[in-house]
């Protein structure tokens, strides 16, 4: 059994269950079913599909912020997207974020889910002191860093001794925007963890026990495996998120782009193009190239998971 | 209440004796958390602080002189307390919708049959891979075309067709047993009398976990109402402690009672319904999978 | 970890719960009729008949002085309400203002760069003055510079009042320096002509310098004053952008290089420390700063003896860089009545009454206030009044203006100059290279390129 105890809260899917007794009533009731789906597809095709849409139609444009007057460019956006330098780097920053964050929180909310998991006592004080700060809003988590940054009055530098400028030195900027997301989101990883831990039966445990396994060997052997797909699951969500992150970079840079713009991120570049230089048709042609990188992530995973479970079985 | 259960459980086990490995644990535990709990108290602390005393260097922990003049006077600006009457009706219309919308959607696409049902469903599952952060430019345009900048319905509507969560909802109903439904079938029941009085009150525990998380990352959400709230008036509580500038400069006591005053009534909330959110979050998370 | 929310006692649950239920009824029902109202609980506040909404980004001693403005101006017009909100300075602010002009939900009246004004796009995204209204209120076209006042002026239309004009300068500490032989009889800096004397009083200075202060504060990893700076030197050496059609590009190079090696050589001689806090610094002790002129108040405040002249001209002739704060009224579809004429007459009032203003460092734009005897007195800001003559500004295309699209492009390579990350020849090769760029670029307002659209500026 692999499923977790968080996921059997939402009942397992069931097969489909036999419908040979049939009612007309029931199924009087199911063309009526367009109807339950029908607010959510409204409100979900005005705000999902249309935007898709009209930013693949944008992106051929040189639209401007003003929302008229926009004419047909072809290609062009897309052309001087793959000469921009300043997109290229943009996109290195983010990805070199996503290198930097998944595998130091991937490790850490395991560690922490770990110490919580096995602290008999409080376990609920445990789990608010870990998960406390992913509630704050990331702007306040920005803020609040940037204050903890501060060269002069700062709290880090205070309390280790340095005169790093964090905020300040294309060296340091983007290790301290890692330091403050670390800090901010790694409950959110945590709490998937410690869900996959408790959901591991426990008599897999005394099983090994009773087979003379030591703690060093249950962790290899039972955990670890037991885990595999909550971690597959973490690095993917954390991959995702990670690829798109803006606020707390912005924050703490004053939303400017940083030291020698070393942590301007894709999302602040397709904003700034956008907004700041009121190039919408090139901010959406950039948007559209993000777009495709992102599903080719979730694509990616899908296939994997899916050649893994065909795999195993 | 959840948090006297939960007492309940913590006393049935400190019967259990300290062995060697809990105590370290516990110290472990104790040190861990003053790490991650630290720059919420230095925050605290600096709110606590005047603002001169806040920029003093060297800088230090506890306040010389406690003083509540940063809280008293986030109060009196009042920008504060606008964001966070803003920031409530935009959680609470987005949980509401998002709710009432995504359960029918969730029930419609597991329970019921209609044409084109498994393409629409393919449609909404695509939906999970875009988000403001990629798309922003072209939904603020969207947006725009439909005169709903700067308005609360331009932050609020959005935010209301989560795809996430609809596919939460579909999967926890395929699960509900048909033969309850059935049962009200033959009593002359109709299919939206099964779901209003049959369906959804068993899925309250489910409707709950996705209500949270959407309440918590409405109310966390940055970066849609950031593009589309200019007007001080109506920013929500994330933005405008990040856009809008105190005009006598940074004043970092009154920045981190802002925040704090952002952050507190979910930490609030949070004590008080542990445990669904914790199933919210996982199970959420988990819809990824 | 229990399942949710089942554990409630079945006999007391349904009374407490209705109450719940009801709660939450009577929070998403006041939730969504507070967002039918739409207008936020400030708006509805308010009991004034009329409401201006005012944008800036002023903050610190700026911050100060605008609100000591606005305060006196809702005494004398207590029919009016000024709802005054300070954004993040320099680009976060335009995006903003352009943004809620494109969503056509703009505030009444807006603080602009002059500099920025013909890249947002007039009669677009700003409208233009009604000229008769503010001479209702007293702003006449005579009392101000008229260069300045030709710049507001686009297509024959006022798309922007000035304020001000605020210029980079050199603070300098007399209580530091006294020993030194930098001050004249009467307390002055004396004339600096060349990089080498420039370079020799850092020297002389340094040695009255207190151990862990630095000599100059120059802000080496600031983006827009690097390219202020950059812009004040290279105007000195009389370099060029473009050629008067801004048809081409005439960046000299070798200019500019000489420029960036100038500002590198401040941080390799160490007389600047990196990422140093230049304010503090120099309050502390430090005896130079260059800084823009909304530093006055700053140093004034604690009392410290100081001055400060224009920046050096150390390639031999005065310039030093300038741009001017203005008042701009962002498009609203439907300006006009009550509402918009509370904004000219706001703005009228604001520019009239400069003087305060002038406390602050800037060089007011209302002539009448800057010949008045109460602004002659000011000091130190009679030692610099002089650097309106020598402005040096950003070359008059669409892309230029404080932290405007120029500024972000070419900023950072300053930067990168300046700290060492890149070689100063290379740095301006690239910076030749964004310019040929941006003067290919189109206006996406207008589809134009700066050739095209020339003329306007």
């Amino acid at each position: 059994m692999t499923t977790t105890s968080a996921e059997t809260v939402i009942a397992p899917p069931r097969a489909r269950a036999a419908v040979t007794g049939a009612t007309t009533r029931r199924k009087q009731g199911l063309q009526h079913g367009g109807w339950f789906v029908a607010p959510f597809l409204v409100l979900f095709a005005l705000f999902v599909i249309w935007p898709l849409l009209r930013g693949v139609w944008l992106s051929f444009t040189d639209a401007n912020i003003s929302g008229d007057g926009a004419s047909f460019v072809g290609l062009d956006n897309y052309r001087e997207a793959l000469n921009d330098q300043l997109m290229w780097d943009a996109l290195g920053h983010s990805a070199w974020f996503t290198l930097l964050v998944v595998p130091c929180i991937t490790v850490l909310a395991f560690l922490l889910a770990m110490l919580a998991h096995h602290i008999e006592r409080g376990k609920w004080l445990w789990r608010l002191c870990f998960f406390m700060p992913f509630l704050l809003p990331s702007t306040v988590a920005g803020n609040l860093w940037q204050w903890l940054f501060n060269p002069g009055t700062g709290m880090v530098n205070h309390v280790f001794g340095l005169e790093t400028p964090w905020l300040t030195d294309k060296s340091y900027a983007m290790l301290a925007v890692v330091i403050c997301t670390l800090w901010w989101t790694v409950g959110f990883s945590f709490l998937l963890y410690l869900a996959a831990l408790q959901g591991i039966p426990a008599h897999l445990y005394e099983a090994a026990k009773l087979d003379g396994a030591n703690a060093w060997h249950r962790m290899v052997h039972i955990t670890l495996p037991m885990l595999r797909n909550i971690t597959g699951l973490v690095i993917a969500l954390q991959i995702l998120a990670s690829l798109q992150v803006f606020d707390q970079a912005v924050v703490m840079m004053d939303f400017a782009p940083g030291p020698e713009e070393s942590t301007r991120t894709f999302v602040q570049y397709t904003l700034e193009e956008g907004f700041t230089s009121y190039r919408v048709g090139y901010a959406s042609a950039i948007s559209i190239i993000f777009f495709v990188l992102i599903a080719a992530v979730a694509l990616a995973r899908m296939w994997l998971l899916r050649n893994r479970e065909e795999g195993g079985r | 209440m959840s948090s006297t259960a939960a007492q309940i459980r913590v006393k049935s086990r400190t019967r259990r004796p300290w062995t060697p490995s809990q105590i370290v644990l516990t110290l472990l535990g104790v040190a861990v958390s003053a790490v991650i709990l630290s720059p919420l108290a230095w925050a605290l602390f600096t709110s606590l602080k005047s603002e001169t005393e806040a920029v003093e260097v060297p800088t230090h922990w506890l306040p010389e002189d406690w003083t509540g003049q940063a809280w008293s006077a986030i109060f009196e600006t009042g920008n504060i307390t606008n964001w966070f009457v803003n920031s409530l009706v935009v959680s609470v219309c987005v949980t509401a919708i998002v709710l009432l919308v995504s359960a029918l959607a969730g029930y419609g696409f597991a329970r019921t049959e209609f044409r084109g049902k498994n393409a629409l469903m393919g449609l909404v599952m695509a939906g999970l891979m875009i988000s403001p952060a990629v798309l922003g430019v072209p939904l603020f345009t969207t947006v725009q075309q439909m005169g709903m900048v700067d308005t609360y319905w331009g932050m609020i509507l959005p935010q209301c067709a989560p795809a996430a969560m609809v596919y939460i909802l579909y999967k926890f109903f395929q699960g509900v047993p048909r033969e309850l439904e059935e049962a009200a079938f033959i009593d002359g029941a109709g299919r939206w009398r099964v779901f209003f009085t049959v369906v959804l009150p068993l899925s309250r525990p489910s409707l709950a976990a996705v209500g949270i998380f959407t309440f918590i990352s409405s109310w966390n959400n940055f970066l849609w109402p950031y593009m589309v709230t200019n007007n001080p008036d109506l920013m929500t509580m994330p933005n405008g402690i990040a856009t809008v500038m105190n005009s006598y400069g940074i004043q970092w006591a009154q920045l981190m009672a802002g925040g704090l005053m952002a952050g507190l009534p979910l930490i609030i909330v949070f004590v008080f319904f542990q445990r669904q959110i914790v199933a919210g979050v996982a199970h959420t998370g988990l819809a990824g999978q | 970890m229990g399942r949710p929310d089942l554990d409630r006692s079945p006999d007391r649950g349904p009374s407490r719960r209705q109450l719940l239920t009801a709660a939450g009824g009577l929070a998403v029902a006041g939730s969504f009729g507070f967002a039918a109202l739409g207008q936020g609980a400030d708006a509805l506040a308010s009991g004034a008949d009329t409401r201006v909404r005012y944008w800036n980004l002023f903050s610190g001693g700026d911050g100060y002085n605008m609100i000591a403005m606005l305060d006196a101006f809702r005494k004398e017009n207590p029919g009016i309400e000024v709802k005054d909100s300070t954004l993040q300075w320099g680009s976060p602010f335009y995006t903003k203002l352009a943004m809620a002009a494109a969503g056509n939900r703009a505030p009444d009246l807006g603080v602009m760069h002059l500099g920025r004004v013909t890249g947002f796009s007039p009669g677009r995204l700003l409208d233009p003055w009604d000229v008769g209204l503010l001479r209702k209120y007293g702003v006449r076209e005579e009392d101000f510079n008229p260069e300045l006042w030709k710049r507001a002026v686009i297509d024959g239309k006022l798309y922007a009042l000035p304020l001000d004009i605020h210029v980079q300068l050199c603070f300098y500490r007399r209580d530091v320096l006294a020993k030194t032989g930098l001050l004249d009889a009467d307390g002055r800096l004396i004339p600096v002509t060349s990089t080498d004397e420039w370079f020799d009083a850092l020297k002389e200075a340094k040695k009255a310098t207190k151990k862990g202060l630095q000599t100059l504060g120059l802000h080496t990893n600031d983006q827009n004053v690097m390219w202020w700076f950059f812009v004040a030197f290279y105007e000195q050496l009389g370099g060029t952008y473009f050629n008067a059609a801004n048809t081409e590009v005439t960046f000299d190079t070798g200019k500019a290089t000489q420029v960036l090696e100038f500002l590198r050589q401040h941080v390799t001689d160490g007389y600047s420390i990196a990422g140093a806090a230049d304010a503090e610094q120099f309050i502390n002790g430090a005896p130079f700063t260059w800084e823009g002129n909304w530093s006055v108040p700053v140093f004034s405040g604690p009392k410290l003896d100081y001055g400060a002249t224009p920046l050096p001209p150390v390639f031999g002739k005065q310039a030093t860089h300038a741009e001017s704060h203005s008042f701009v009224l962002p498009h609203q579809a439907d300006r006009g009545g009550a509402t918009n004429e509370a904004a000219h007459r706001l703005a009228a009032y604001v520019v009239q009454h400069a003087q305060l203003w002038a406390g602050g460092g800037h060089i007011p734009a209302h002539t009448p206030t800057l010949s008045s005897p109460k602004y002659r007195k000011l000091n130190p800001q009679s030692e610099y009044v002089t650097a309106m003559d020598h402005q040096a500004t950003e070359p008059k295309v669409w892309f230029a203006g404080s932290t405007g699209i120029l500024a972000q492009r070419v900023g950072p390579m300053v930067v990168s100059s300046t700290m060492g990350s890149a070689k100063p020849e290379a740095v301006a090769r690239r910076m030749k290279g964004a310019l040929t760029t941006l003067l290919a670029m189109k206006n996406p307002m207008d589809g134009r390129t700066a050739a095209e659209g020339g003329a306007v500026a």
